[in-house]
């Protein structure tokens, strides 16, 4: 290969900064398949109603009309104007509780998807480099995890540490980090024979500094679609751990313990039909964005558009 | 190939002739069908089966005791609901000595078992010894009794220590009396050594050898007992000919008593599952659970739940009323541990109520600023209420007094572990007796006794009247006067005894509308099926 590469001892920094730039966020920029996200107009809804959850979660005390665990002898009152998403068997209103789910579930999907990503991510980048005897031993470990149907397994891991909302979180990092781990291997792998690496090694840069240079940045744009797409299975591992009880405790207000309540009686269908329409809008909204950005930024998955 | 008019006749009317007799057969088939399932003869009893053994000698668990009262008979027993007073059964009359340890009972004459051969008072001692030394389940409500024949139908019990209750313990169902000759040939022991040597369960699970009005017919214990009327037995004959005990889950069974037509019967939709019944079907129930909090009473377990004035303050603290309403139908606001259906119970206006100016200034007085304490409960549905709901509900009350409880939900066993750790703070339980004398209670719950243990409550940290009323209890044996007395112990268990009691509820009996005599009883057998009838 004759190609003049910026000499990466005494690089220049202008173009160290374009460099680092196009590194990071490069695959997010365009340039590469389908529209812009901001001309789909279904991504867009999912962002409109994503970005409407983040605002009734940052805002809920102001939002809420009632307080969202107190109770009064309405029970079971039907939707109405005084309560519109109707009160459940202890009276609560329906509407406050559901608003103020949204504080739990966004901010603790959002958790188990970063630390997954970060564990995910960092064994992953250690077994793609090192390969051999590491990559093995890392990736029958996420053959074990991959095994157990997810719930199940998280069901074991939060009965076992018992029921509230620290281990619920801990449960489902447990269950979902292997998936990044394989995502990001992969890619290290793709890029494992390239010259540039050969080039930084023949410098004497060591392999943690290779890892955090070089091959990161490079491997992260697919890692980071899937954490969007995983982001709507968080919320929906986490309300079904909470369904069964596994979740924060009570009484707090979480959509999958609502709907639990709810199943006892389905005569009294608001009980559950609110919090659950609050897991379908959040979930699909996640869901759709994370295709969005997948056509975007991997060409491999674009629509034909 | 060519077909002459011929052959095609001849076939036709092959084909005519088939059709004919196919269509005689289905119309045949269909009405015999209705005659026998239709309903005429048989009751169908719906229940959620807790099932592990039909043999009395060892039959411990609900959907047993249904069909043993109904396969055997006992010395005395109990009519529909009322469980304040045996009345005759295979004893005609019995006569107790006024100190309560000697009971003799007169055997009826002609009683038959259903393969025709004699009772004697033979049967009857084998039976008693029989479910005292095999040492099953049901053996300590026996364990102090002793008996023995004066003649062929005179049998004496006696007790070791003096108990009016004896007649109440010889109408329960595991004191049936069984065919004794049939029983030794199939395995069964009555020595004291019977508790290895007894081996007739498997034989007694699949057959019946007793004198009660209804035969087994066959035994499925994850799906279906069939109970046929016993062509011998001695009293008045049942009105449904089968009884068909089905396996089914609550909701399933709601769904079925809302179609069912005739002749149907469900054991376990009760409280709020009654809502939403059609209004033709009957209900019949009786409040036999009580349900209550537990507090620690030792100061190293929990500092702030052993605190007399914090025990003062939750208890004043408490919506009993709304509590109750959480439970539905056929449920009252806590009064003493006594539930309603059983002597002894506190009268209605007895009722805790709430105050919660008083609670803030007992905790006031007590400086305890935002007492916090860990309540754990068993996270499971009972008679038809989600306990969750009910400690949520509790949990509410008494933040308005200020005081903080974080609610542990548990899996039953989990909790049940817990609690006879004797480490838990403040827990929730339900509670139900085994047989309709609420005695059993002092024996548990009084300081110092094995439940009252697991809440750290010895007779040192109890108030000494409340030892002195328990002993009165168990010391009168004048039956009336007993009752008395167990109210008395009840008001100063209200005052200051771990244990707060927050509602009572009943199981219920629901039956289509052509059904008499569907009465439940809280004497352990829930419904009894013979006396189940058509209007």
């Amino acid at each position: 290969m004759t190609m003049i590469a910026p000499d990466p001892v005494a690089p220049d920094p202008k173009v160290e900064r374009a460099l680092t730039r196009r590194r990071w966020l490069g695959r997010l920029r365009g340039g590469q398949t389908g529209r812009p996200i901001w001309r789909q107009p279904i991504a867009v809804a999912a962002l409109v109603i994503l970005g409407g959850w983040l605002l009734l979660a940052l805002f809920a005390p102001l939002i809420a009309p009632y307080d969202p665990l107190a109770q009064s002898p309405e029970a079971y009152a039907p939707p109405s104007a005084t309560h519109w998403f109707g009160t459940d068997s202890l009276g609560r209103d329906i509407l406050s509780r559901v608003i103020h789910g949204a504080r739990l579930s966004i901010p603790l999907a959002l958790a188990i998807v970063s630390l997954a990503l970060l564990v995910g991510g960092l064994l992953g980048l250690i077994a793609g480099y090192l390969g051999r005897f590491v990559d093995e031993a890392l990736m029958r470990l996420t053959d074990l995890v991959f095994a157990f149907p997810q719930i199940i397994l998280a069901m074991a891991v939060t009965a076992a540490f018992g029921p509230n909302t620290r281990n619920a979180v801990l449960a489902l990092v447990i269950v979902s980090w292997p998936v990044y781990a394989r995502v990001i291997r992969s890619a290290v792998l793709s890029m494992r024979g390239d010259d540039y690496l050969s080039a930084a090694r023949l410098l004497g840069v060591g392999p943690v500094r290779a890892l955090r240079r070089d091959v990161l940045p490079n491997s992260i744009g697919p890692a980071i679609v899937l954490a969007t797409l995983e982001l709507g299975n968080a919320v929906l591992l986490l309300a079904a751990l909470s369904f069964l009880g596994l979740g924060p405790r009570p009484p707090a207000a979480e959509w999958g313990s609502m709907v639990a309540l709810g199943s006892q009686d389905l005569s009294m269908w608001w009980v559950s039909v609110f919090p659950g329409l609050a897991i379908l809008t959040v979930v699909m909204a996640f869901n759709v964005l994370g295709d969005a950005l997948r056509d975007r930024l991997d060409p491999r998955y674009a629509k034909g558009r | 190939m060519s077909v002459s008019p011929r052959r095609l006749r001849a076939g036709a009317l092959a084909l005519a002739t088939l059709a004919i007799i196919s269509t005689t057969a289905c119309t045949a088939g269909g009405s015999g069908g209705n005659a026998s399932g239709g309903g005429a003869t048989t009751l169908t009893v719906n229940t959620s089966f807790v099932l592990k053994t039909l043999d009395p000698g060892r039959v411990y668990e609900a959907t047993g005791l249904t069909a043993v009262h109904a396969l055997y008979d006992t010395l005395l027993t109990f009519e529909g609901s009322d469980v304040s007073k045996p009345v005759p059964a295979l004893a005609e009359s019995y006569e107790a000595s006024a100190d309560a340890k000697t009971f003799t009972f007169k055997l009826r004459s002609g009683v038959t078992f259903s393969d025709g051969s004699p009772l004697t008072a033979d049967d009857v001692v084998f039976s008693l010894n029989r479910l005292k030394n095999i040492k099953g389940s049901p053996a300590v409500t026996v364990s102090e009794l002793s008996v023995s024949k004066t003649d062929d139908s005179t049998v004496v019990v006696t007790s070791e220590t003096a108990n009016p209750n004896v007649p109440v313990v010889l109408s329960m169902p595991s004191t049936a009396v069984l065919n004794a000759k049939v029983a030794r040939e199939n395995g069964a022991k009555d020595g004291e050594d019977a508790a290895q040597g007894d081996n007739a369960q498997q034989y007694l699970d699949t057959n019946s050898i007793g004198s009660g009005p209804y035969v087994l017919k066959s035994y499925e214990p994850e799906s279906q007992v069939v109970l046929e009327a016993n062509p011998n037995y001695w009293g008045d004959k049942p009105q449904f000919e089968r009884v068909v005990l089905r396996n089914m889950d609550v909701q399933t069974q709601k769904l079925t008593m809302q179609r069912a037509e005739a002749a149907e019967i469900s054991l376990d939709i009760s409280g709020k599952l009654l809502d939403g019944l059609p209004e033709t079907l009957q209900t019949s129930g009786v409040q036999d659970t009580v349900y209550f909090l537990f507090l620690n009473a030792d100061p190293t377990v929990s500092a702030v739940a052993s605190n007399p004035k914090f025990n003062q303050a939750l208890r004043a603290a408490i919506d009993y009323q709304g509590v109750a309403a959480l439970y539905g139908q056929g449920a009252a606001p806590g009064a003493g541990l006594v539930a309603p259906a059983f002597p002894g119970t506190l009268p209605e206006g007895e009722a805790s109520t709430r105050d919660v100016a008083k609670a803030k200034a007992l905790l006031a007085e007590a400086n305890l600023t935002n007492p916090t304490v860990k309540f754990n409960y068993p996270a499971i549905t009972y008679k038809g209420v989600d306990l969750g709901t009910v400690a949520t509900k509790v949990q509410g009350d008494v933040a308005e007094a200020g005081i903080t409880l974080e609610l542990n939900p548990q899996p039953l066993t989990t909790f049940l572990d817990e609690m006879r750790g004797g480490k838990v703070a403040l827990g929730f339980t339900p509670q139900s007796l085994n047989y309709p004398v609420a005695d059993s209670l002092i024996n548990n719950m009084a300081p110092g006794q094995a439940t009252a243990l697991r809440s750290g409550w010895t007779v040192e940290r109890a108030d000494p009247a409340i030892v002195a009323a328990g002993e009165k209890v168990i010391e009168t044996l004048d039956l009336a006067a007993r009752a008395t007395a167990m109210q008395e112990w009840q008001r100063l268990m209200n005052q200051s005894s771990p244990y707060v009691v927050l509602a009572s509820n009943s199981s219920t009996v629901v039956a289509t509308a052509d059904l008499t005599g569907a009465d439940y009883t809280a004497a352990g057998w829930q419904v009894d099926v013979a006396a189940v009838g058509r209007k």
